[in-house]
């Protein structure tokens, strides 16, 4: 040790200076420096090169010079104490400017010794900062009128939020409540800070708060922080009502606060509510219908067989108190009740499309057309071509069997060329599949395009073609269930086209809402 | 029917109904004598009266007050004496619930009744001649 200290007092004093931290210089008494350690050339970026004899001003931005200049004589004329913390900007080799605290401490003989700290890099180490965040002091004062006006911008946030946001502590204890919260919950801030938050909870919340908050400090398990959840708050008032809770977690300092943002959802829990009635109302009314539907089959249809057996005997035991008037009245009768079972056919067999749901399968197209040509039987002089190489679908079979059916159907039903011609043909698109049934028909006129698509229309007097109007309404509704679209072409007298798309992926299939437990159909 | 002594048992709530399976019945000049009840529970304690003689064929309404045809079938195929009888369903219903239900349990036919009076004939004919031809086991 002690030859430690003979050793340090044998070394030129200058060595201290020279391998201190800090940088540090020697003015004479006219600024002009005389010593300059390695430090103070790094922070000056003269590396390498001595700063002696270099008069201190080359250290000092031209715009800080003069004043310095003036300072210097002031100081000079009364003897000078030492200063420290002095907050200066420097003047780099290259020209650029650093912000430097300074302390002067005079010696004897009117030297000064300068020490000067990088006010930027002390920053760093003190705060922890990754280098790069702070280089000098403009940048910090820069950096904290951002943070100011950005306090400002959040408080503003803050204060005009929709939402109640309420800070709680680990206590449980309420320590800002934003206007929002006031207006939400009936109280007004001055009554809420300090208190528990559990008072704008109803129970059993209220009372088991501070153990939730308990069993998260102890536990770290996120129940609520970070979820969120629907629950029920509690007004001044003593009303409750429904909120939507989201609780996010912060540290300041060593302390643990939570804020909660709380959305009066009484409106949106309404409107749900109000939505769920009416999906009830409409789900009630379907089912009516359907029920609706299923009774006329049955109940209709008795009465209906009653009066076509009944007339049908009158004219067979009766004939020969009949006259011709009253037989064709009878016949008449009966005809019109047949009709009528066919409507009635009709608005079932609407009515099932969509009520009743058939196991979707891979269906191939081209045996539902060869199936439905030969239920329908055209006659030999109607020619039927078919695109090769129809698509196979997955739907239900039947429905797709009543797709073609009605419109294969419908086109031989109204040819009325000696030479008939039936087309089917179809296009791949990107999303869909596009079919066509043409014929050199009787054709339709435009005004009647969107008429011939509606329940029970006809163009045709029902005497003469025998036709209940369900056929394109059925097919319509099937290519609509099945997201498709059903347009025609035609010209009086030259023929229709029909076209219809069926998508190619399932994405666009329908869903219906066929009770579970009903079979399979 | 095979049998011409054996009755034929309907069960059917609607009059003009049963007037028409008579006519028709008497039409095609099937004999038989036919006993008409006019919902299942009736049908049921027809069948277990041992004062009357076995059907050999029940012709079957679905939709009927009291207990309806689905209730009576579930009935008398759990019934060991009864369950042979060959029941042919005569309805309005198009439903394929009834026509699924109806086969479930173990029916001999189903068949709509025509409005037409005379496509019911034709009904009964096929019916009459089917089980002219079929044999039963007794």
């Amino acid at each position: 040790m002690k030859n430690l200290v003979r050793g340090l007092e044998n070394k030129n004093p200058l060595w201290l200076l020279e391998s201190a931290a800090d940088a540090m210089l020697v003015t004479d008494r006219n600024g002009c420096i005389v010593f300059s350690n390695k430090s103070a050339e790094m922070l000056f970026g003269h590396e390498g090169g001595k700063l002696s004899g270099l008069a201190v001003e080359t250290l000092i931005p031209p715009l800080f010079r003069e004043k310095h200049l003036a300072k210097k004589n002031e100081a000079h004329s009364v003897p000078r104490a030492m200063r420290s913390g002095l907050q200066l900007y420097g003047l780099k080799k290259d020209g650029s400017e650093i912000a430097i605290d300074v302390s002067l401490s005079p010696l004897e003989d009117g030297y000064t010794l300068v020490t000067a700290h990088d006010i930027a890099r002390r920053r760093r180490a003190e705060d922890g900062y990754t280098p790069g965040t702070v280089h000098d002091i403009a940048h910090r004062r820069r950096a904290e009128d951002a943070l100011a006006d950005q306090s400002a911008r959040l408080a503003a946030i803050v204060e005009t939020a929709v939402d109640a946001i309420i800070t709680i502590d680990e206590k449980g204890i309420i320590d800002s409540f934003n206007p929002a919260a006031e207006r939400i919950f009936g109280y007004k801030r001055e009554e809420a800070l300090g208190r528990n938050v559990s008072m704008l909870m109803p129970s059993p919340h209220r009372e088991a708060h501070d153990d939730y908050i308990g069993h998260y400090l102890k536990s770290a398990e996120r129940r609520i922080i970070g979820i969120g959840r629907e629950t029920l708050g509690l007004r001044k008032d003593g009303t409750t009502f429904p909120i939507e809770l989201s609780v996010s977690e912060m540290k300041v300092g060593d302390h643990r606060m939570f804020t909660g943002v709380v959305k009066d959802i009484t409106l949106r829990k309404e409107a749900e509510e109000s939505q769920a009635r009416l999906i009830h109302e409409l789900e009630s009314a379907n089912d009516e219908l359907k029920n609706f539907a299923y009774v006329v089959s049955h109940d209709l249809k008795a009465p209906l067989r009653a009066i076509g057996s009944l007339a049908d005997w009158i004219s067979a035991d009766q004939s020969e108190r009949l006259d011709d008037e009253g037989r064709e009245h009878l016949r008449l009768l009966i005809q019109r009740a047949r009709r009528m079972d066919s409507l009635i056919d009709g608005i079932l067999q609407y009515s099932r499309v969509g009520r009743v749901r058939e196991t979707k399968v891979n269906v191939d197209l081209n045996e539902i057309v060869k199936e439905s040509l030969s239920m329908l039987a055209p006659p030999p002089d109607i020619r039927v071509e078919v695109a090769p190489g129809l698509p196979i679908i997955h739907a239900e079979q039947t429905r797709m069997l009543q797709l073609f059916q009605n419109l294969l159907s419908n086109a031989i039903k109204y040819l009325d060329k000696p030479e008939g011609l039936i087309r089917i043909g179809f296009e791949t698109h990107q999303d869909d599949w596009e079919f066509s049934v043409s014929d050199n028909g009787c054709g339709i006129e435009p005004k009647h395009f969107k008429r011939i698509f509606q329940l029970f229309q006809t163009l045709v007097p029902k005497d003469r073609v025998e036709s209940t109007g369900v056929g394109l309404a059925l097919v319509k509704k099937i290519v609509e269930l099945y997201g498709g679209r059903i347009w025609i072409e035609s010209e009086p007298a030259v023929g229709s086209t029909f076209f219809f798309t069926l998508p190619r992926s399932g994405k666009k299939e329908y869903h219906e809402n066929t009770k579970p437990g009903n079979p399979a159909r | 029917m095979k049998t011409p002594s054996q009755a034929i048992l309907l069960v059917e709530d609607d009059e003009v109904d049963a007037m028409t399976v008579r006519r028709a019945l008497k039409e095609l000049h099937v004999t038989n004598p036919l006993r008409q009840v006019e919902n299942g529970e009736e049908a049921l304690s027809f069948l277990r009266n041992p004062a009357e003689a076995r059907p050999c064929i029940i012709l079957l309404d679905l939709n009927m007050p009291v207990m309806g045809g689905i209730e009576f079938l579930q009935l008398v195929k759990k019934d060991a004496a009864l369950r042979r009888i060959p029941v042919v369903v005569l309805t309005t219903s198009d439903e394929q619930q009834d026509k699924i239900a109806s086969f479930d349990l173990g029916v001999a036919g189903y068949i709509r009744k025509p409005v037409d009076y005379r496509q019911f004939v034709e009904a009964v004919r096929s019916i009459d001649a089917y089980w002219t031809l079929s044999e039963l086991p007794q």
